[in-house]
């Protein structure tokens, strides 16, 4: 990269479902918290990224009225309607055109306002897939949690088994949604069947949350703080229309982990990367996921989370903070990814602190079976 | 969680018409419907068959012309499935379906996509990865997306 670019701040709400709040509310909170955590005032940031979805707020133009909340009164202010990583990426590009120094990302869904599944279906081909009208986020999951499972001979229980890795850690995260006591694996299997083998725990809940995070060129983010947390390497890549694609894999997703691990020169992902943050919207997917990320073969995935590789005392510890499994404030799950991978590098995780971590992955996702996806690898100091 | 109150506000629900072109090939594959044939656009330069037909190749980034329009037998192989308990129902809410319906994920003979179809003339205990299928067309065909009914297992 031309620059070096750190995360200087950073804040998100106490994600829940249907708070009495309202997006207004959400965003002033995560921004005005930003800026306290990074010890600066909005006169600060140069340029601002809404992070926002019209069809989820229910609004066009959905930053319109989110200026204000989020610092950017008469300001340099625009938007991204995908996940909350890609907003980042889009901050960076400012960054790096030398035309600004600080950037705030700000990503805010309240799933509580309409329900994130059935714009799942919006996101299909109007002409075909729309009029068969079978189709959304969850039984596209589904069919591809069933081909995977059949191709690689894996179970219900080691799925079940993300759900419980996941929803455990969350327990100990503040911020997180979904607080079930003592999640099982019995619990998941006898959770509520939507499209089999996809039931209630397999699937991420619909949370109303905000995030955001601030970013700084070098020297900027050497004067705002002695704990700058630098980009390394950052990959994104998008994946074809559902119809046209390899299903038992995340193609898009190893491509963008691949870019990433060369701009940080990691090379050994799964010795080399000391926690990894992930947007896995289905229990199936995070096992897909270790897969792309080269933290194992090929339909190996069911083998790092039986043997508890990614558990939090594991080798590569995967979402302690609960993951998207404990909260999906949709939007911001990626900005929320990205935060708690620079939280574990600051020492910041509280309860869920992984001992020693210098280098993390984060990943967001936007589209049906996550047909895009972008990489951030975080590292501490340099 | 508490229960707040939902207050009615005049202007909404939004209502939007929205009148999309489909394209020439789409309407052809839609119109074919009518004649009992379903078509597919076959790339002059890569060889992948879109279904429905695509007027671009995003493999290898070509156009697919009217002439590269092929006719496909309506056979296919299952490739994936669940089996759906649930269906939305508009605004968001999942309704829990009391006849669960099976969706098949299908690759049909001399195509590479995948089209997202329901299932029938089919035990569920029987519907499995491999077998395969074939189209079963209303009796009164239109040439709507609805002449399709459903697939069946072929012999």
């Amino acid at each position: 990269m031309q620059r070096k670019i750190a995360i200087v701040g950073y804040a998100q709400t106490h994600h829940e479902a249907d708070p009495p709040n309202t997006r207004e509310g959400m965003v002033f909170e995560v921004a005005k918290g930003a800026l306290d955590k990074a010890g600066i005032t909005r006169e600060a940031i140069d340029t601002v990224i809404n992070v926002s979805s019209d069809y989820q707020d229910g609004r066009t133009i959905s930053n319109l009225f989110l200026v204000m909340a989020e610092g950017a009164y008469l300001k340099d202010e625009s938007k991204v309607e995908m996940d909350g990583a890609f907003g980042v990426l889009y901050a960076m590009m400012r960054i790096l055109s030398g035309t600004h120094d600080t950037a705030m990302v700000v990503g805010v869904t309240q799933g509580s306002i309409f329900s994130p599944h059935q714009i799942s279906f919006y996101t299909l081909d109007p002409t075909f897939d729309r009029q068969i009208g079978l189709l959304n986020d969850v039984a596209a999951a589904a069919i591809q949690a069933r081909m995977y499972k059949n191709k690689y001979d894996v179970s219900d229980e080691q799925i079940a088994m993300v759900s419980v890795k996941n929803l455990v850690n969350a327990t100990s995260n503040p911020y997180a949604h979904r607080r079930i006591p003592k999640p099982t694996v019995k619990k998941v299997l006898n959770s509520k069947l939507y499209c089999d083998p996809i039931r209630e725990l397999n699937i991420s809940p619909i949370s109303d949350g905000a995030c955001a995070l601030i970013l700084a060129s070098e020297e900027k983010a050497k004067e705002i703080t002695d704990a700058p947390v630098w980009v390394k390497g950052v990959g994104n890549c998008q994946d074809s229309y559902l119809r046209d694609r390899n299903l038992l894999k995340l193609e898009s997703l190893e491509t963008a982990a691949k870019k990433a691990y060369k701009m940080a020169g990691v090379k050994d992902p799964p010795t080399e990367l000391d926690v990894a943050e992930v947007t896995e919207r289905f229990s199936h997917e995070e096992l897909m996921i270790y897969e792309a990320l080269g933290l194992c073969r090929e339909g190996k995935g069911k083998i790092l989370i039986e043997t508890g590789v990614t558990e939090r005392k594991g080798q590569t510890p995967v979402n302690p903070s609960g993951g998207a499994l404990g909260a999906d404030p949709v939007l911001a799950t990626g900005l929320v990814r990205i935060v708690e991978a620079a939280k574990q590098i600051r020492g910041e995780a509280g309860k869920y602190q992984i001992q020693g971590v210098r280098q993390a992955l984060a990943h967001g996702q936007t589209g049906l079976c996550a047909q895009s996806n972008i990489v951030f690898i975080l590292g501490g100091e340099r | 969680m508490e229960k707040r109150e939902v207050i009615k506000v005049t202007g909404l629900p939004i209502v939007a018409g929205f009148r999309w072109s489909v394209g020439k090939m789409m309407e052809k594959f839609i119109k074919s419907f009518a004649d009992k044939k379903i078509i597919a656009a076959k790339c002059p330069k890569c060889g992948y068959t879109y279904v429905p037909p695509r007027s671009r190749c995003g493999k290898c980034y070509t156009k697919i012309e009217e002439k590269n329009l092929v006719e496909l037998s309506g056979k296919g192989t299952l490739t994936g499935y669940t089996t759906a308990y649930v269906e939305l129902d508009g605004k968001g809410i999942f309704l829990d379906l009391d006849n669960p319906k099976v969706i098949g994920a299908i690759k049909l003979d001399d195509s590479d996509s995948t089209i997202f179809m329901p299932l029938g003339e089919i035990d569920q205990k029987n519907v499995k990865e491999g077998i395969k299928v074939k189209v079963v067309w209303k009796e009164e065909t239109k040439g709507e997306i609805a002449d399709i009914l459903y697939f069946k297992p072929a012999r």
